[in-house]
């Protein structure tokens, strides 16, 4: 039977109540998963337009790295990816030694660093190929009306490749929530670090997990829900007339 | 359609206002050659019709005029300024030498195609204050102002927040000519306007190109309706094989065509 008690007495926990030793906290739970997933879609989505323009680049030099780039980072697991930055770097004495080691021995940064590695990968490939589906005919009218090249990019092409990018961004979106549960396989607490923490404590892994899930699944809802309306609103053109 | 006056235009051979002048224009795809020195004056209020079945060259030449294709080889005057060309290592066709000369002469070349290539995200005001805006720097409220002036010269009201796929293509088109024409541009260049148009449509665009064309704008028109290119126009061009092959008042030249190949054309079609 499902243990209610242990989900009820346990439950502020995955929200930043005080829980266990060491000691979880506010920034545990729900707070870690939402910073890892909103910091790494930020930053990741910062960086995948302009390497979305450099990937459509008709100049090799540019485009190359890149297509390079997102092969490696789409072509493996994003956990190798997390392994690597985290256990794997400090096997050099010239990351120990550099500046940097001080943030990268952490596991947050290297959680970060990871997930928004990977995430700006699949979202450069997103808005290239929206990129190069830009209709000529409009890429014709902005040249007719004498807009220089970057011009034409930052009003038109842009700005409607990122609203054609919106129905596969929300997939990327999803995939990165679920995908930060990895988090805790190097020590941070998100859901999943909070629901194995439970787990190992009281031995009874269903509800922890159960509930973790739920929490997931809440958090999915809600955001196809913010998609649909983003939608409605920035591909309102696309949609059939109503009157 | 009934026969226009113009006003302003100034009958060929005076040395009026030109608005637009292409020299000898070469263009070729490979070996093909699809232009072969076409040549071409318009001055302030001409309308010029440049008709000839499909692979003449008309449209190819059209878009020459703006660059959107590389001529091989030609000059082009617009308002009296030469359009710096040259040769691009990539095609040895021509190119602009001045990317800024050519956005700036392309700001006075306002183009209309043939499929309308109006910006779809962009709501039908958004459409047309886009380029007064971003790149004449026309001030928001005055670019405003200009939309709704020109959207009420081509018949369309309260459509300011549509969507183009939302409208009838002849709504398009005309949405499409009033944003050429909040450029404010020296000379209009029309591509096939209403050739991807349903025919019931087809009426209510050259009607709006036959207002313009009673104010006295410069328009170069490749079009296939010889109602319009024999009424409203005040020169025919008519091109095979990318030559010239005849040209000159529409009046004449297409009821009387001295040249075999625009007899043939014409008889091809009813009227």
């Amino acid at each position: 039977m499902i243990d209610l008690n242990l989900i009820l007495e346990n439950l502020p926990s995955f929200f930043g109540g005080a829980y266990g030793e060491p000691v979880l906290s506010t920034s545990d739970g729900l707070v870690m998963t939402f910073q890892l997933l909103g910091l790494s879609l930020l930053l990741g989505l910062a960086l995948s337009v302009p390497l979305a323009l450099m990937r459509v680049s008709r100049n090799k030099w540019l485009a190359w790295p890149v297509w390079l780039y997102t092969y490696v980072f789409r072509g493996t697991p994003m956990l190798v990816q997390l392994f690597i930055f985290y256990y794997g770097l400090s096997q050099f004495d010239a990351v120990r030694d550099s500046w940097a080691w001080e943030y990268l021995q952490e596991a947050y940064v290297c959680a970060i660093l990871a997930f928004t590695l990977n995430t700006a990968a699949y979202t450069t490939e997103i808005i290239a190929g929206q990129i190069r589906n830009t209709h000529y005919g409009e890429i014709e009218a902005a040249k007719a009306v004498g807009m220089s090249r970057w011009l034409m990019m930052r009003r038109i092409v842009i700005p409607s490749a990122l609203r054609r990018a919106l129905p596969a961004y929300s997939n990327e979106v999803i995939m990165m929530l679920h995908g930060t549960s990895i988090a805790g396989l190097v020590t941070l607490a998100d859901l999943t670090g909070v629901a194995r923490r439970l787990y190992a404590d009281s031995y009874q892994p269903f509800e922890p997990f159960l509930m973790a899930g739920a929490l997931y699944l809440t958090f999915t809802f809600l955001f196809v829900w913010l998609f649909k309306r983003l939608e409605g609103r920035y591909l309102a053109y696309l949609a059939p007339r109503k009157h | 359609m009934k026969p226009i006056e113009h006003p302003n235009a100034v009958a060929a051979g005076q040395n009026g206002n030109i608005k637009l002048r292409v020299d000898e224009l070469f263009k070729s795809y490979g070996h093909h050659e699809v232009l072969k020195g076409v040549s071409l004056t318009a001055h302030g209020g001409d309308v010029i019709s440049i008709i000839g079945s499909s692979g003449s060259g008309k449209s190819t030449f059209l878009r020459c005029i703006n660059l959107l294709e590389q001529p091989n080889r030609g000059r082009i005057f617009v308002a009296g300024e030469e359009l710096a060309l040259v040769e691009d290592k990539r095609n040895h066709a021509l190119k602009a030498a001045e990317p800024k000369q050519l956005a700036r002469l392309r700001t006075k070349l306002a183009m209309v195609f043939q499929h309308f290539n109006l910006w779809a995200h962009m709501t039908v005001l958004e459409n047309i204050i886009e380029a007064p805006i971003h790149v004449l720097g026309v001030p928001r409220d005055e670019a405003v102002a200009r939309a709704k002036k020109y959207l009420e010269k081509v018949g369309l009201k309260g459509v300011e927040d549509k969507y183009p796929s939302h409208m009838s293509g002849g709504q398009q088109q005309r949405v499409a000519i009033a944003r050429a024409l909040a450029m404010e541009p020296e000379v209009m260049l029309f591509d096939e306007p209403t050739s991807a148009l349903d025919p019931e449509l087809v009426g209510e665009v050259l009607k709006v190109m036959q207002d313009l064309a009673r104010e006295g704008r410069t328009m170069v028109v490749v079009t296939h309706e010889m109602g319009f290119a024999r009424e409203v126009s005040n020169h025919v061009i008519f091109l095979h094989q990318g030559k010239i092959e005849e040209q000159g008042n529409p009046r004449e030249v297409l009821a009387n065509p001295k040249s075999e190949r625009l007899a043939q054309f014409l008889s091809g079609r009813l009227k």
